[in-house]
């Protein structure tokens, strides 16, 4: 399942928990969604280069097992925006929940 | 050709050099460890890179949206042009290329003066003309606040001129004119894709402009 519009979001939620790379990005939202949310791998870093193009987040190169790799950092306007985007799908969820009737 | 390499071709279609480098590093990057994954899990190396490439998903997909944040081969061309242009306004032709519109608008204020209204329509088209050419590169337009008042009024003086130019027969010359504001247009659109890729901080001063 893979709601459209909903991985930047789901990236800056991640990213807010601590700085990550693409791939443990990638698998961190698979693992807390235990496994619903599956999303095209390669469909994630021009969402990250969109999010840093937007002044969301910033990235910085890093090591991980000896190997180089682009690590991403939420930025402060970033958490605002993850603020916003939270408050709108409580919003938006619970309003689809009483049109389902769903407890 | 492997698969993986077949993906990142396609990925990367029509995206400008610097963009492809860092599409190849980061997508290898992601595909290493997701094979090392699958390694670790107990499959077999060919089973491991299947996998790795599967999860990358549709590269078409992937290239469409790549193109949408990273800078596209045309746009970085546009820059590069930019910057020729650029260079060639900070040379010994600095002052002497706005001074040509500046005559020229003299000129028409003279001849305007002593009644020859015919070529002092011509001159002033020309001197408004060639100042939009020449004359824009020394305005202090060099912040995104005052570039987002500039570009709009720009249009309207190249508008304004146009009518000036053509008078009451515009309407009837407008295919030509459009068709000789096509690359014009073309520029400038490429220009706000760019700006939309690029940081501020990035920004050459064409980008304002």
């Amino acid at each position: 399942m893979n709601f459209k519009g909903t991985l930047p979001t789901l990236i800056l939620e991640t990213l807010q928990q601590e700085p990550s790379h693409g791939y443990r990005i990638a698998q961190q939202i698979k693992k807390r969604s235990k496994g619903v949310l599956d999303f095209k791998e390669g469909t994630l870093y021009p969402a990250l280069h969109k999010l840093e193009n937007e002044g969301l987040v910033e990235s910085y190169e890093g090591v991980e097992n000896g190997r180089p790799r682009r690590y991403y950092r939420i930025k402060k306007s970033g958490r605002t925006i993850l603020a916003k985007d939270r408050a709108e799908w409580r919003q938006l969820s619970q309003a689809v929940t009483l049109i389902l009737g769903e407890v | 050709m492997t698969e993986l390499e077949t993906w990142m071709q396609r990925a990367t279609r029509r995206l400008s050099k610097d963009s492809i480098a860092q599409v190849r590093t980061e997508i290898q990057e992601h595909y290493e460890s997701a094979r090392e994954a699958a390694l670790s899990n107990g499959a077999t190396t060919n089973q491991a890179d299947r996998l790795a490439v599967t999860a990358l998903g549709d590269a078409r997909v992937a290239n469409c949206q790549y193109r949408d944040v990273l800078l596209t081969s045309a746009e970085a061309r546009i820059l590069r042009e930019g910057e020729w242009e650029a260079r060639a306004f900070c040379s010994w032709r600095k002052w002497l290329l706005p001074a040509i519109p500046g005559t020229a608008l003299l000129v028409a204020a003279a001849c305007f003066l002593a009644g020859a209204i015919g070529p002092a329509r011509v001159l002033l088209v020309g001197g408004i003309g060639m100042g939009l050419c020449f004359g824009v590169h020394f305005l202090p337009v060099y912040t995104p606040s005052r570039a987002r008042i500039f570009r709009p009024l720009r249009w309207i003086v190249l508008a304004g001129t146009l009518l000036l130019a053509f008078g009451p027969d515009a309407l009837k010359w407008s295919w030509l004119l459009t068709s000789c504001l096509w690359p014009l247009a073309w520029i400038e659109w490429t220009r706000i894709s760019i700006r939309r890729k690029l940081p501020v901080a990035e920004w050459p001063k064409q980008l304002y402009l």
